[in-house]
């Protein structure tokens, strides 16, 4: 079975998340409807960075695993329309350490993919942008930008 | 007494091994003990002969290295020699030997009977004792609490983690209370999550399926 590795992989990512994970990071594999574990999507939640226009939001992320995994990375997902210069459309996350031909390493622990996309929310890369909407606001309406950012924060508050 | 002839096993297993010498100790010693001597002595002598030869080729070269070797070759056949008289002898004094250790050992049984029964009147006494104090109710509300399986739960605020210990079943009321009591905070204006769910006061850990160090999140409510 092709998939041996990539859920074997998971499986320990899993383990090792449950033990020590940054606070306020969730990242649980989905549950289907009828109560089985999909190891291959998992749910996470990525909170804003204190200190930052994207404070207080708690940003829901989906990542979609290949039977390839971890020689290739997920694919992480936004929410469709998701505000950020380095969000596609369709919510995906252009990141280099997410793209197999650049940045990716099989050694990146689903924890460093996190905080790696914590750090991207307020640290975007003009350079690769994914977006129309954000990336001109980004470079052309700093003071727009950042009311923006503020109220997508609103838009995810606490799930508690 | 058969356990007493189990730990002497050794002894005779070392005697069975020269089965001749201790066939002659018991019949004829004097007769059969010279046909081993000279053997003996052949053999250190033949050993002699060979190596004073070598010494003598060595001489030539070396002075100091040929005396270290005859100290080390010369010594051992006047050793094996002694050896085996004295295994002559120490077989008389096996005989002996076992009746001390006979007599070490129910020495040594009597003692243990006297501490078992030592040791069974303190506990007697100390049990006596908690039941009549106020302690033995906790003593005693612990010992089924054994049975209860337990585990450990970090609950990690921003700052770091702390860590408690807590019953499989028991609600989580009681842990919340415990840390806003140790953190000095109402725990009203508390939130804790696993895996990003609220962790209702009712539920267990238990109920959750949680695992030994699983990560509890507590947030300070913002409201």
């Amino acid at each position: 079975m092709s998939g041996g590795i990539a859920r074997g992989r998971l499986a320990e990512e899993r383990k090792a998340w449950r033990k020590n994970h940054p606070h306020g990071f969730v990242a649980k594999p989905e549950t289907l409807p009828d109560g089985t574990v999909n190891l291959m999507v998992w749910q996470c939640t990525i909170p804003g960075k204190a200190g930052t226009d994207w404070e207080g939001g708690f940003y829901p992320l989906t990542m979609h695993f290949s039977e390839d995994y971890p020689s290739k990375p997920p694919k992480c997902k936004f929410p469709q329309g998701f505000f950020h210069p380095n969000v596609y459309p369709s919510g995906t996350v252009c990141l280099s350490i997410l793209n197999e031909d650049s940045g990716w390493r099989p050694a990146i622990t689903v924890k460093q993919i996190l905080v790696g996309i914590q750090d991207l929310l307020d640290q975007p890369n003009p350079a690769d942008p994914a977006q129309t909407e954000g990336y001109h606001m980004f470079i052309q309406d700093a003071v727009e930008y950042k009311k923006r950012v503020r109220q997508q924060a609103k838009q995810y508050p606490p799930l508690v | 007494m058969e356990d007493l002839n189990e730990e002497f096993e050794p002894l005779f297993d070392y005697s069975r091994i020269q089965p001749g010498n201790v066939v002659c100790l018991d019949d004829d010693s004097s007769n059969e003990s010279p046909v081993f001597w000279p053997k003996k002595q052949k053999t250190s002598h033949a050993a002699k002969e060979q190596k004073e030869p070598d010494a003598n080729v060595k001489d030539v070269k070396v002075i100091n290295c040929d005396e270290d070797d005859e100290e080390d070759w010369l010594p051992p056949p006047p050793k094996i020699s002694d050896k085996s008289s004295k295994i002559l002898e120490e077989d008389s004094t096996l005989k002996a030997l076992r009746l001390k250790k006979q007599e070490l050992a129910s020495l040594a049984q009597s003692a243990d009977e006297v501490v078992h029964a030592v040791e069974e009147s303190v506990r007697k006494n100390l049990s006596s004792a908690l039941q009549s104090s106020p302690k033995s109710v906790t003593k005693q509300s612990l010992e089924p609490s054994h049975e209860r399986e337990k585990l450990v739960i970090s609950i990690q605020d921003k700052d770091g983690q702390k860590q408690f210990r807590v019953y499989m079943d028991d609600k989580f009321e009681r842990l919340f209370k415990m840390y806003a009591d140790r953190i000095k905070v109402d725990v009203k204006t508390l939130v804790f999550c696993f895996d990003g769910d609220k962790i209702s006061p009712t539920a267990t850990p238990d109920s959750l399926g949680m695992e030994e160090n699983d990560i509890i999140e507590v947030h300070v409510k913002s409201s």
